[in-house]
């Protein structure tokens, strides 16, 4: 039933090609006032085709519906048939027009058609990684066409968890528990949340029955008071539920001209004002380490987030100015003199035998420069 | 959409009645799970009586109707009237039902819809001791999307005194509740 190719066994490793991800077939057998207005498969929902990793022509074999639930979606967004033309910047920048994204990378070990290559994005809320598959899947890209998936295989146990609290929240909001929550907005949604958050099912000899009906627990649910928003964000996250069908990208400007590439949003809408980038920096690409073979590029990717992950071990920032170049010096090799006075000096007679050394090493490299110029005097003389 | 949403969601209701074709039924309960994701439907999908028709689908032999049905309750079992008429009609025994499925899909909305439907009224059988044991297993399967999920259940629905019973319950048991198989 999976699409040519995926493996059977339902996404467990990150590697994995999940069956959710496989493209269905266009529905050709639904009656007349079912039709919409361009082909799909029956899922009414924020996607529509799925594509294996297979070759495109086999999979348009199946014809089946799907039905969306919650536990489908994602934050995260899985996106194949990418062109392996080292066109990941365009691509974020791209992405990055529907809404804020926390996280990206290419997944190198997964499956994917040749000469492509597939990409995870995290997109900072749901409803922005939902607008951006909408708009994203089945585009065409540097001549390829795109398919956009949600990943939630790729969630953390925490972000599942944030995730159905949304869904709850959004629907406490659209439903007839509105009064509530309005009520509690007013009041100060932190306040509430951390109040009523010992209120949960685990506990139900700690809280009355009173404070079991649906319409207030939703409101403050215990859950949300260890997600991951910072405080501040918390109470925008609160405040923007109810406009859960807007489209992010409209309530966004994209400035991605500037190297830095952040996103500038106006406060109170979709995406707080943070940088678009928080994980990675993109190097500016000048075009030249295109159309390199996707091997190269793999390994050439590999020893870059290497080096990148060694900084972030140093505690460099990414935007660090300082170049070293050449090779460093040798350590002297410190040792610890069970006293902190003994230390410190030790470290001041380290230290002054450093400066001692690059001295010696200056003069050396100047005598020598010297010494060639003495003997090309020489030479010339001699001539 | 030239019908107005109501008249379009009974004549979804209609054919999955009427017709013979399983595919087309399996077409049409899939469109009314798909709507019943956004409360806007709630009303109209009440009053054609969905949610009977998705408890009832719960018990079918065709495990794609069982996916789509258990799929429509998790979407709009978070509504109080919703989920309130659930319970009444004692829909938790055919989910938990679910949680045996071999469709992962299935389990998947069976386990969410049973962290939905659960209240201090309902919490005793939504989080039953086989309901417990059952979401231990799953918390260990080899499924992300899948352990993930019964951990959140096991940390958010259910008291620790009830994962250790369930602990102690899984030790002399090896039988169990197979995993989905894919």
């Amino acid at each position: 039933m999976a699409a040519g190719g995926s493996s059977s066994t339902g996404g467990g490793g990150l590697g994995d090609a999940c069956k959710h991800h496989a493209q269905l077939g266009v529905c050709e057998s639904r009656a007349k006032y079912r039709e919409g207005r361009r082909p799909r498969a029956v899922k009414v929902g924020p996607a529509w085709a799925f594509r294996g990793p297979g070759p495109v022509n086999t999979l348009l074999l199946f014809f089946f519906p799907q039905v969306y639930t919650i536990n489908l979606e994602s934050r995260y967004l899985l996106i194949q048939g990418v062109p392996a033309l080292g066109v990941m910047k365009e691509l974020v920048e791209q992405f990055a027009l529907y809404g804020a994204i926390e996280e990206y990378h290419a997944l190198d070990e997964y499956p994917a058609e040749q000469f492509t290559e597939v990409y995870l994005i995290k997109f900072q809320k749901l409803q922005c990684a939902r607008v951006a598959k909408k708009k994203m899947d089945e585009r065409s890209f540097f001549g390829s066409l795109l398919h956009v998936c949600y990943a939630p295989e790729f969630e953390t146990v925490q972000e599942t968890r944030e995730k159905l609290q949304d869904r709850r929240k959004y629907i406490a909001k659209a439903t007839n528990q509105r009064d509530c929550f309005v009520l509690k907005k007013v009041e100060g949604p932190e306040k509430t949340v951390s109040k009523n958050s010992d209120c949960p099912w685990s506990t139900p000899g700690s809280c009355t029955t009173g404070n079991w009906d649906t319409s207030c627990f939703t409101s403050s649910h215990r859950v949300s008071q260890n997600t991951g928003y910072p405080s501040g964000n918390h109470n925008q996250s609160l405040l923007t539920l109810p406009q859960y069908d807007d489209n992010c990208a409209e309530n966004s400007e994209y400035s991605g001209q500037s190297t830095s590439l952040t996103l500038n949003v106006q406060p109170g809408r979709c995406t707080p004002p943070t940088p678009l980038i928080q994980q990675r920096i993109v190097p500016i690409d000048n075009g030249i380490d295109r159309f390199m073979p996707r091997t190269t590029h793999l390994q050439e990717r590999k020893r870059k987030r290497e080096e990148g992950n060694k900084f972030s071990l140093i505690g460099t920032s990414a935007d660090y100015t300082e170049v070293i170049i050449g090779p460093q010096l040798p350590e002297i090799p410190k040792v610890d003199m069970d006293d902190d006075s003994l230390n410190a000096s030790a470290t001041l007679i380290r230290n002054k035998l450093k400066e001692v050394w690059i001295l010696k090493v200056l003069i050396f490299s100047f005598s020598n420069i010297y010494m060639m110029c003495l003997l090309s005097i020489k030479i010339e003389t001699l001539r | 959409m030239e019908l107005g949403r109501l008249e379009y969601l009974q004549a979804l209701v209609t054919e999955f009645q009427v017709t013979d074709s399983p595919e087309a039924k399996e077409q049409v309960l899939a469109n009314l799970a798909n709507f019943a994701y956004d409360p806007k439907n709630y009303e109209y999908l009440r009053q054609l009586q969905v949610l009977d028709l998705f408890l009832d689908t719960l018990t079918e032999d065709n495990e794609t109707l069982v996916e789509f049905a258990i799929g429509g309750l998790c979407n709009l079992c978070l509504d109080k009237i919703n989920k309130d008429y659930i319970l009444e009609a004692n829909g938790v025994e055919p989910i938990i039902n679910c949680l045996s499925s071999s469709n992962e899909e299935t389990v998947m909305s069976a386990v969410t819809t049973l962290m939905y439907l659960t209240t201090p009224q309902s919490r005793q059988q939504t989080t039953a001791l086989p309901v417990v044991e059952c979401m231990l297993r799953f918390s260990l399967s080899a499924s992300r999307r899948l352990s993930n999920l019964a951990t959140v259940f096991l940390e958010d629905y259910c008291t620790p005194l009830q994962v250790e019973e369930a602990r102690n319950l899984s030790k002399h048991t090896a039988v169990g509740i197979p995993l989905p198989k894919d």
